[in-house]
């Protein structure tokens, strides 16, 4: 696990499947021009879009002059939405994510890397935060392609380490960013505080809010076997198991009202929840489920 | 099927330690000092999932814990391994077994139900039922005959139908030949027949089972090498311990439920030639008297199944244990065939019945070469010996013609007289020689002695039957052979040698008297005067003449082979057994018939063309077969010093004999051992695959 964590994330295979991502992603913006989330629009089809009759109460600076000249009445000049959009990632950086074969963290790093790319292929203003048992400093503001680099660098700097609390880093998320946006969360949600509250004060921003909740696959299905101790990476809890049918079925129907219990209170609160495991290729889960759930184009 | 244990581990301690094993184990688990820790991302779930299991724990775990269930159970095989359980089965393993069945005739009797054949072969299957996989059994059937049923395989169907396959005979019983079979064939160190693939191990040794009522005489002189014989007694009688038999005195024979029919002889009655007289001999085994019946039917030869008719009968007495003779007279209507049949109801029906002719005299074809002799014509011209010969007379000079020559080498002659006459070749005939001996390199050393004193004659021989008066007889000379050829019996001593022999000769006996009768015009000796020539010659007929009374007076029993003499020069017959079913005989090279599949006792009739027939009759008359009561089992109470007096003997050494085979402890602790190495393979699979129950 340690050593899947310090591999670099941007090695050729990752930045082959990212140049794809390019090009897939550039069809996807051409293809839903008419998509519900705004964006800022630059180039050939940007400046303008229609005119309308001023009325009073219109903000004077955006009369077209020119059109007043000719035909002596006020029209306003109608431009695109030209807001920048704000796509922030919270990323689990704590101890929970150290686990699977590639490690959560490893994982989350790639799916992170991968939005981020998108955002910056289509300009938007990219934001990276990570957190375990607080808001770590993240990345601020980062535009254009260009800045792909500083991103890789930055997960790549990452490691895990310390207790999740997700509840106190998604206040001190709230409080840093008020801008609207997009936030994705990238965690395991394996908080003993519970996810509620964190999740509550991310949609009091009203932002549109993404979670990505990540499993290794030994969660999903132990391969576990005798008596064993498990200890608790994070606050060295400890759980003493004897391994037998019933109990594996109980854990599993444990891990299933967990999974449910989160979706289902995601989805009711108009979050977008995306369950996925260390297993599923992270290009896929970018391609095909974030797609369908619309949080890339 | 009962169990018993033969531990290999005595010591307590040893037991003590083994004992404390699964205890061990299980406090090991209850302890349970480390838990083998694991790292987990979180125990919320866990947490969470345990919350609901953790009511009754303890039993919850030891209920779960498939682990634990197997290692006990693996420790559980071993030590019930290690005690060394073995299940009564009739064998052990990698064992030989030869099943030698008694199949003769007293083994039909029904003492044991149904028949005492059919116990043998239920007992013999319960070998072949307890074999393993690796053992081996072959199958003698016995009677006077032994003959291998099965060679040695371990095919435990085809054993069973060849077991069932044994039929009864009606043949008197010979163990030796049984045992020379055995050990023969089953002797790993002669073994010459060993089925394929299987390796003859001088280390097994056969056991041999006989399943016989011990219904014959103790073998002795007989090595039966490393194969260790047991006697399987079948039979109900039980015999009595005598406590204090007395000395010199033998033990009353043990009682049997059977009446047979020892004897029965037809004889003309010397007074009233026209009548006939059937004798009889009956032996009843019980220990009561018996009152019965003796029935005499006159059976029709056209008819050999059908009961024939009756013409007498005659009720007899006969005391426990004891004999009663029976007679009947019949007025001489030429041949008849009787059967006498005993109106009683016992174990062995077959010696209820005998069978036996009359009329039918034979006559000897007797042939004289002689030049001229007075004496011994008149000695073959009484009327008993014209009764019983047809004789022809040739000289010497007609003797060496072509004629004579082919007819006495075809067997034309039962008897060819040689009077001072050595032939140049023998011929298929019996012979008598009179002062010459018989041609071949046997008789070539001879002396010529004068005056020899007569010592010593052989009066139990049947040629010198009623022959009394040797000892005054004189002889002059004679021409004495100095050895006597092998095999050879002298009928008269005398201080200078034997001055008359017998010698077999390939089927036929050379009888010479070394003495001429004449000398020259007058006589060699004064025996010629003498009642006891004319009697040596009427014996000679009678014995080497093949003359019989009536067919009725010789014996045949059952499975022996019967030497036939039909008075035809064909070179085939027909014989009919009492059946009913025919079969074609070949002339042996000998010049008779002999006849071998004479199995059953009854009239059996031999046919020839153009027109011929003659009637034989086989007869049980054999009183061990009849003698019921089983021998070889050591009766309850019997001290151990005393048993060996009942066991049947083989080689002088007592046989071990019971009721049922000893039953070979089977052993039991591999399977169970492999079943705990299962176990522990189970366990180990369930470990690493991680199959959860």
């Amino acid at each position: 696990m340690a050593e899947t964590a310090t591999k670099p994330l941007l090695d050729a295979e990752f930045l082959v499947k990212l140049e794809q991502l390019e090009l897939v992603s550039r069809k996807i913006f051409v293809g839903r021009m008419k998509g519900e989330r705004k964006s800022k629009r630059r180039g050939s089809s940007v400046e303008f879009a229609d005119h309308r009759n001023y009325t009073s109460g219109d903000d004077l600076r955006h009369i077209d002059w020119n059109v007043y000249g000719r035909l002596d009445k006020l029209f306003l000049k109608l431009f695109l939405e030209e807001e920048d959009l704000h796509f922030y990632t919270m990323l689990d950086t704590s101890m929970s994510m150290d686990f699977g074969e590639p490690t959560k963290l490893q994982y989350g790093k790639q799916v992170a890397a991968a939005l981020s790319f998108i955002g910056l292929v289509n300009h938007d203003r990219v934001m990276l935060d990570t957190f375990s048992s607080g808001l770590d400093n993240g990345l601020r503001g980062i535009r254009g392609r260009s800045q792909m680099y500083r991103i890789v660098q930055y997960l790549d700097s990452l490691s895990a380490g310390g207790g999740s609390n997700l509840t106190a880093a998604a206040k001190e998320f709230a409080i840093k960013h008020t801008g609207k946006g997009v936030v994705v969360v990238i965690s395991d949600f394996l908080d003993k505080r519970g996810y509620e509250d964190a999740l509550r004060y991310l949609l009091a921003r009203n932002m549109d809010i993404y979670v990505v909740h990540v499993l290794s696959k030994e969660e999903v299905e132990p391969e576990l076997a005798g008596d064993l101790k498990l200890v608790d990476v994070e606050d060295d809890d400890f759980a003493e198991i004897t391994v037998s049918a019933p109990l594996l079925a109980r854990y599993k129907a444990t891990l299933n009202a967990f999974v449910g219990g989160l979706k289902e209170w995601c989805t009711k609160r108009g979050i977008t929840y995306i369950f996925t495991t260390n297993h599923n290729p992270f290009d896929k889960l970018i391609l095909n489920y974030l797609r369908e759930r619309g949080l890339v184009k | 099927m009962p169990i018993d244990f033969s531990p290999p581990i005595t010591s307590l301690a040893a037991w003590a330690l083994l004992a404390g094993v699964p205890a061990g184990i299980i406090a090991l688990y209850f302890l349970k000092l480390r838990r083998k820790p694991v790292q987990v991302a979180s125990t919320l779930l866990w947490r969470r999932s345990l919350e609901d299991l953790h009511v009754n724990s303890l039993f919850q775990r030891l209920r779960r814990n498939l682990l634990l269930f197997l290692q006990l159970l693996a420790v559980a095989c071993i030590v019930l391994a290690l005690l060394g359980p073995r299940m009564k089965g009739a064998v052990g393993h990698g064992a030989r077994y030869v099943l030698a069945i008694d199949n003769s005739a007293s083994m039909n009797a029904t003492d044991v139900s149904p028949t005492r054949l059919a116990q043998a072969k239920t007992e013999a299957k319960k070998i072949i039922d307890g074999m393993q996989g690796d053992d081996l059994a072959m199958i003698i059937s016995f009677s006077d005959r032994a003959k291998v049923v099965s060679n040695y395989t371990s095919n435990r169907s085809l054993l069973k139908k060849r077991i069932d396959d044994i039929e009864p005979t009606e043949a008197s019983t010979s163990l030796r030949d049984a045992l020379q079979v055995a050990a023969g064939l089953a002797n790993p160190n002669k073994v010459g027949d060993v089925p394929e693939g299987v390796v003859a191990s001088s280390v097994v040794a056969p056991k041999l089972l006989i399943y016989t009522d011990g219904g014959f005489p103790d073998v002795e002189g007989f090595q039966l090498g490393n194969i260790e014989p047991e006697v399987v007694v079948i039979g109900k009688a039980q015999p009595q311990f005598e406590a204090k038999a007395e000395e010199g005195k033998a033990a009353p024979p043990a009682p049997s439920n059977n009446v047979a029919i020892l004897a029965l002889q037809t004889r003309r009655n010397d007074e009233k030639p026209d009548v006939y007289q059937v004798f009889g001999r009956v032996h009843n085994y019980k220990l009561e008297d018996v009152d019965t019946e003796a029935k005499l039917f006159v059976i029709d030869p056209t008819k050999p199944k059908a009961a024939g008719t009756l013409r007498d009968a005659v009720a007899i007495k006969v005391p426990a244990q004891g004999d009663a003779a029976f007679k009947f007279d019949l007025p001489d209507v030429g041949a008849t065939e009787l059967e006498v049949r005993l109106l009683i109801e016992d174990d062995l029906p077959l010696d209820n019945r005998a069978f036996t002719l009359i009329g039918n005299p034979r006559k000897a074809q007797v042939l004289v070469v002689s030049a001229g002799n007075k004496y011994l014509q008149d000695a073959l011209k009484t009327s008993l010996a014209d009764a019983r010969a047809d004789v022809t007379s040739v000289t010497p000079d007609a003797a060496k013609g072509d004629a004579v020559t082919r007819d006495m080498a075809a067997g034309r002659y039962d008897l060819v007289i040689f009077d001072q006459f050595r032939p140049e070749k023998n011929p298929e005939a019996n012979t008598l020689y009179f002062g010459a001996l018989p041609p071949g390199p046997n008789f070539e050393k001879t002396k010529d002695v004068t005056g020899p004193t007569i010592l010593d004659v052989n009066g139990s021989h049947p040629l010198m039957q009623f022959i009394r008066d040797l000892s005054v007889v004189l002889v002059n000379k004679a021409t004495v052979v100095t050895e006597l050829p092998n095999g050879s019996t002298a009928l008269i001593e005398s201080n200078a040698g034997p001055l008359a022999f017998v010698t077999p000769r390939e089927g036929f006996s050379d009888t010479v008297i070394s003495f001429p009768l004449l000398d020259g015009q007058g006589v060699n000796t004064d025996w010629v005067r003498k009642f006891s020539f004319p009697l040596f010659v009427f014996n000679a007929l009678q014995v080497i003449g093949n003359a019989r009374d009536s067919a009725g007076e010789e014996v045949h029993a059952p499975a022996q082979p019967v030497l036939l003499r039909p008075e035809t020069i064909n070179d085939t017959v027909k014989v009919t057994n009492p059946d009913g079913t025919g079969s074609e005989l070949k002339r042996a090279p000998q010049g008779g018939f002999v006849y071998n599949d004479a199995n059953a006792t009854g009239l059996y009739h031999v046919n020839w063309t153009p027109q011929g027939t003659m009637t034989f009759a086989v007869n049980e008359f054999d009183s061990r077969e009849s003698d019921l009561a089983p021998r070889g089992l050591v009766p309850e109470g019997t001290p151990a010093s005393e048993a060996d007096k009942y066991r049947i003997k083989i080689g002088f050494n007592p046989v071990n004999s019971a009721r049922a085979v000893t039953e070979a402890p089977r052993d039991w602790w591999k399977p169970i051992a492999l079943l705990a190495l299962g176990v522990v393979l189970v366990e180990w699979y369930i470990y690493n695959r991680r199959v959860y129950i």
